[in-house]
């Protein structure tokens, strides 16, 4: 027989799992919102504060259009291309390293794969000021190169092909080599072709760090031709805007690239962040 | 390792070398350039001159970098054990299996799927004394509005709110996956020796869970030493200096003050702060038997 109130404990744990993902969602759910609701009526229900703040009495998409007018259509364009191109670059140059990490015996190969590891336990903003000296040394402040190539070789991304490779058979790249195939050709038709999962991995976590770069982009390249979209929605709210429903448009764009790929490949992509810390 | 191809020297370097210029480019080389360039100064004419200690000895008598310095570790010894309780908090809530909470569980990531800068935007307004929903909520509810960002008191404790908002659900994953490894039978038998739920909380649960605990809390604070974003898009240091973080201070000393010697000698102090966490890190998982 069930004690009385054998329910209260499941129904405490339900009503807290409840309030926190309610603190969670809400505030996002409000700016997808204010950003398809009338200019005047986001002021009014923000003060004004009930259940007509969360549920719009017109809808209109006058802010997403105007959004892609304000500029933010090149940031978001400039941003696009970073991304993509780290991606397309990071991919090749971290598995080719991962690829000679797990394949070959050379001298050295401890040492220099403990120091790839350790390169990423240094967070990239402590980078930042100093590294501006060099890319403004190299020329490079305002372009797209100074976006991209920072971000291209990644501790963990080389990590983590590495340890996908490892647990291919030696043989098969021996048998390929007997056969007169080149090293880049086992690479890049046995290794690679194999490899699926991790470069769907590797490229959410180039995507979305470039995507959601900021630091970086402010110090290297904040002239307009080059603002990604990150910058540019930050410096519409610094200049006391009042077209809050263009800023909110711009921002549920930005969260929205973001978050479909990342709930696409949820599992994959949790997993292997984890994996990052508790191996 | 061992038992790989043995290779000519030349090719396994042809694989490695665009990934090593990068790290060694971008990685190596700003420490380098940090430590060298807090050791220089700009004269008046726009020359570069070697300065010896100058950088640091200005640090070290300067009212605003030692206020920097108070709000930073004032900042760290809140926020990092915070988020650390909040994360166990919440992995501990979702770990058991039920209806819908394989929902909850992806609810609690989703913000951190929200960058730093469009969090602070989106919060800087829904906190606004004036036309934020926060305090449209507060004064329905007869409470009194709050300034939040814009007071002395209140701005730090925000900004660990706003910060938390993003980060929690994300160190939660770790600790979720902390409790995932603890065997099963490890309850059961605590259970069956009549152990009530705080006991097996307290004697089971937290000694297994020290590692995932002890990592996210490094890792979280490796990098809440380096949080910039919000102080810049929010708050500018303000209000009286109460948010001026030293990233932020390193960032205003180079391209407010144009000081590219202090900027760097503020970065050099950082990295160094930083390398120490990420020792410690590594060494937890480099070596998965002890701690």
């Amino acid at each position: 027989m069930r004690a009385p109130f054998a329910w209260l404990p499941t129904g405490l744990r339900y009503l807290t799992m409840a309030l926190i993902a309610l603190a969670l969602l809400l505030p996002l759910y409000w700016m997808l919102i204010s950003s398809l609701r009338p200019s005047d009526e986001i002021f009014r229900y923000a003060t004004d504060f009930g259940w007509r703040t969360f549920f719009p009495e017109d809808l209109t998409l006058e802010h997403w259009i105007g959004a892609l007018d304000a500029g933010y259509l090149r940031a978001i364009g400039n941003s696009l291309f970073v991304a993509f191109s780290t991606v397309v670059l990071g991919i090749l140059v971290n598995s080719l390293a991962g690829f000679a990490f797990a394949v070959f015996d050379f001298p050295g190969r401890t040492v220099l794969f403990v120091c790839v590891l350790a390169s990423f336990m240094m967070p990239f903003e402590a980078m930042v000021l100093p590294l501006y000296h060099l890319v403004r040394f190299l020329g490079w402040t305002d372009s797209y190169k100074a976006l991209i190539m920072p971000e291209v070789a990644s501790g963990f991304i080389i990590f983590l092909f590495r340890q996908f490779f490892v647990g291919i058979p030696r043989e098969l790249f021996e048998a390929a080599r007997i056969d007169g195939a080149t090293w880049w050709q086992a690479y890049w038709r046995i290794a690679m072709p194999l490899t699926g999962p991790t470069i769907a991995t590797a490229a959410l976590m180039l995507f979305i760090l470039q995507w959601e770069a900021f630091f970086w982009p402010l110090v290297a390249a904040s002239a307009p031709d080059y603002v990604v979209v990150q910058v540019a929605i930050a410096r519409h709210s610094n200049l006391e805007t009042t077209d809050w429903g263009g800023m909110f448009a711009a921002s549920s764009i930005a969260v929205l690239m973001a978050l479909i790929p990342f709930l696409a490949f949820q599992r994959y992509y949790v997993r292997t962040i984890v994996q990052s810390g508790v191996k | 390792m061992g038992n790989g191809i043995r290779e000519r020297g030349w090719i396994p370097l042809l694989f490695l070398a665009p990934a090593l210029i990068g790290l060694i480019v971008f990685r190596l080389a700003p420490i380098g350039i940090a430590i060298v360039g807090g050791f220089l100064q700009q004269t008046l004419r726009g020359e570069t001159v070697f300065a010896g200690l100058a950088n640091y000895l200005d640090l070290a008598t300067d009212p605003v970098f030692w206020n920097s310095v108070r709000v930073t570790l004032l900042f760290n010894v809140l926020i990092n054990p915070f988020q650390v309780v909040v994360a166990l908090g919440l992995a501990l809530l979702v770990f058991r299996p039920g209806p819908g909470v394989t929902f909850f569980r992806a609810a609690y990531f989703l913000p951190m799927c929200v960058s730093l800068a469009i969090v602070s935007v989106l919060w800087n307004i829904l906190l606004d004394t004036q036309l934020g929903p926060v305090n449209g909520l507060l004064s329905a509810l007869g409470l009194e509005r709050q300034p939040f960002f814009r007071s002395e008191s209140q701005a730090l404790l925000t900004m660990i709110g706003i910060a938390s908002w993003k980060g929690c659900g994300y160190w939660m994953m770790f600790l979720l996956a902390g409790l995932y490894a603890i065997p099963d039978d490890f309850h059961e038998a605590a259970r069956i020796d009549g152990a009530n739920a705080w006991q097996r909380f307290r004697y089971v649960t937290l000694p297994l869970m020290r590692r995932p605990i002890l990592f996210v809390l490094i890792a979280d604070t490796a990098i809440n030493f380096l949080f910039f974003a919000p102080v810049y898009i929010i708050t500018n240091g303000g209000p009286a200096g109460a948010t001026d973080l030293l990233m932020f201070q390193a960032y205003q000393s180079a391209f407010a003050y144009l000081n590219h010697g202090r900027s760097l000698a503020i970065s050099t102090i950082l990295l160094v702060v930083i390398a120490i966490f990420a020792m410690v890190e590594f060494r937890l998982f480099r070596s998965p038997s002890d701690a």
